[in-house]
């Protein structure tokens, strides 16, 4: 339990203290774009077939069971409020923790193995502000934005289902799914995700740039970022929601 | 070798844990001499190289580069000192994200802002046809062999014309052809840039080839230090089997 705990306090000090260093000059831009199209770019084709492929199967489990009640008018706004509000945050989160959390944890691990951080520390180059802290801004800016295309692609996915079901138009459906829906049911679970981001590069970065076990260590690297991170988001979500609902009441009805 | 110091490590002692890796270990390296370090793995060689370039700091003792103590050295005064620093890493540890023109021009762009994007782009095609690899410049370090590695890292390491070069490990993972490639590369170096060189090597051949002197280290401390006729000498049986050429 020591351990465990020392070990929260060093990945939340790891945290904090690329967070503080964000804001000091100069700015890696270069690196930021790096990270930025590494994270976002790259990961929107997996995101946007999770979401499409998602939307579509979760549309035909919940017909099957509506229709039932003779209630398949309800679909849409379901769909929606399941994933704008919950499902698109936390699938989008665990899918860039396996893609990318994977990718930081061993890239900067092998890093540190074949003296590349040396050789940049040897150059004067701040190697946590340029390899850990670019990565760190660049998932919390980029998790919101994947988390709407998730979310998007879903509501595609849904439709499209429904459109093979019952030949709803387009028009009814998008008028069906965001009738009920407000700002607050989407904003603050979008936004959210940015917390999501900052575990996954946190806890990646920190496992990736520790690394002392050589080759063992850039595979334990990448395997304790994955499992690390998805279970934090986990947690983290749970709090997440409870806040949201704390700071806006009519989401929680 | 005579003349101002290049290098002073005085009185440097370095710990590991419970393992004490330089024990007190004092010498001096004149500008513009080649001294090879040699000892048994785990003896401290990296780690002295290391210590000149402020990856790492001593637990005692004083490491000066020219006249300037760096331990203790703030970021910006251990950058100055730097910018006429190269280091030659084992692994060559060339930025493997990178091509090796950009691996060539990062130093330049941290620690020479001065020059322009076309000195820059000059200065890098300038030392890759210094080290042979002026048709690699776009390839990246995943494409290059080992030779060529290595002679990219000392590409990077050259590319701000250093007074001191530091080179840990120049024929480890190469042939022997290969290694005495990179050794005349080497002395090339130091004749035309006029550079103090620091090589870490286990390579007897390079060694006396290259080094004007020859240090050896063993557990942690300085056993040997001379020329490669006089450590042929040495009353210490480890400095001889370890300089010996047969």
């Amino acid at each position: 339990m020591g351990r465990f705990l020392t070990f929260i306090g060093e990945v939340s000090w790891f945290g904090l203290k690329a967070l503080v260093v964000a804001f000091w000059p100069p700015f890696e831009w270069e690196f930021f774009m790096i990270q930025i199209e590494e994270i976002g770019w790259r990961s929107l084709p997996l995101i946007l077939a999770a979401g499409l492929a998602l939307g579509v199967v979760l549309s035909m489990h919940t017909r099957g069971t509506l229709v039932q009640f003779g209630a398949e008018a309800l679909i849409p706004s379901l769909q929606s409020a399941s994933f704008f509000n919950e499902l698109g945050p936390l699938i989008t989160a665990l899918l860039v923790a396996g893609r990318v959390g994977a990718g930081i944890g061993a890239g900067i691990a092998n890093m540190r193995v074949t003296e590349q951080i040396d050789a940049l520390e040897s150059l004067s180059v701040d190697s946590f502000k340029m390899l850990v802290v670019t990565r760190i801004v660049a998932c919390i800016l980029i998790l919101p934005m994947l988390t709407l295309f998730m979310d998007f692609a879903s509501m595609a996915g849904g439709f499209l289902a429904e459109c093979f079901a019952s030949h709803i138009s387009l028009q009814l459906y998008l008028d069906r799914a965001f009738k009920t829906m407000e700002w607050a049911n989407f904003i603050p679970p979008t936004l959210k995700t940015s917390v999501f981001g900052f575990i996954i590069a946190t806890v990646s970065g920190y496992f990736g740039y520790t690394t002392d076990e050589g080759s063992k260590g850039v595979q334990s690297a990448a395997t304790n970022s994955v499992v690390l991170s998805s279970l934090l988001i986990i947690l983290a979500d749970v709090v997440l929601v409870k806040a949201i609902f704390f700071l806006f009441p009519r989401n929680a009805v | 070798m005579s003349g101002p110091a290049a290098v002073e490590f005085d009185h440097v002692s370095k710990t590991f844990g419970n393992r004490k890796v330089l024990d007190d270990v004092s010498f001096k390296i004149s500008e513009g001499e080649a001294l090879c370090i040699m000892g048994r793995s785990g003896t401290g060689k990296s780690t002295t190289l290391r210590l000149m370039i402020g990856l790492l700091e001593p637990d005692s003792g004083r490491v000066c580069i020219g006249s300037e103590d760096i331990v203790n050295a703030s970021e910006k005064d251990l950058s100055r000192v730097r910018r006429h620093m190269g280091f030659l890493f084992q692994s060559a540890a060339l930025l493997d994200s990178f091509t090796l023109g950009d691996n060539l021009a990062l130093p330049l762009r941290r620690l020479d802002k001065s020059k322009s994007p076309a000195e820059i782009t000059q200065a890098v095609d300038e030392t890759l046809e210094r080290v042979g690899l002026d048709m690699d410049k776009a390839k990246m370090p995943s494409e290059l062999s080992g030779g060529m590695r290595k002679r990219a890292g000392l590409a990077r390491a050259l590319v701000l014309q250093p007074k001191l070069l530091l080179v840990d490990e120049p024929s480890s993972g190469l042939d022997r052809i290969t290694a005495s490639e990179i050794d005349d590369l080497l002395l090339k170096v130091k004749k035309e840039y006029r550079a103090t060189l620091v090589i870490v090597t286990h390579d007897v051949r390079g060694a006396r080839k290259v080094g004007d002197r020859i240090a050896v280290l063993d557990q942690g401390c300085l056993i040997g230090l001379g020329t490669a006729a006089e450590l042929d000498k040495s009353d210490h049986e480890i400095v001889r089997r370890l300089v010996s050429e047969s």
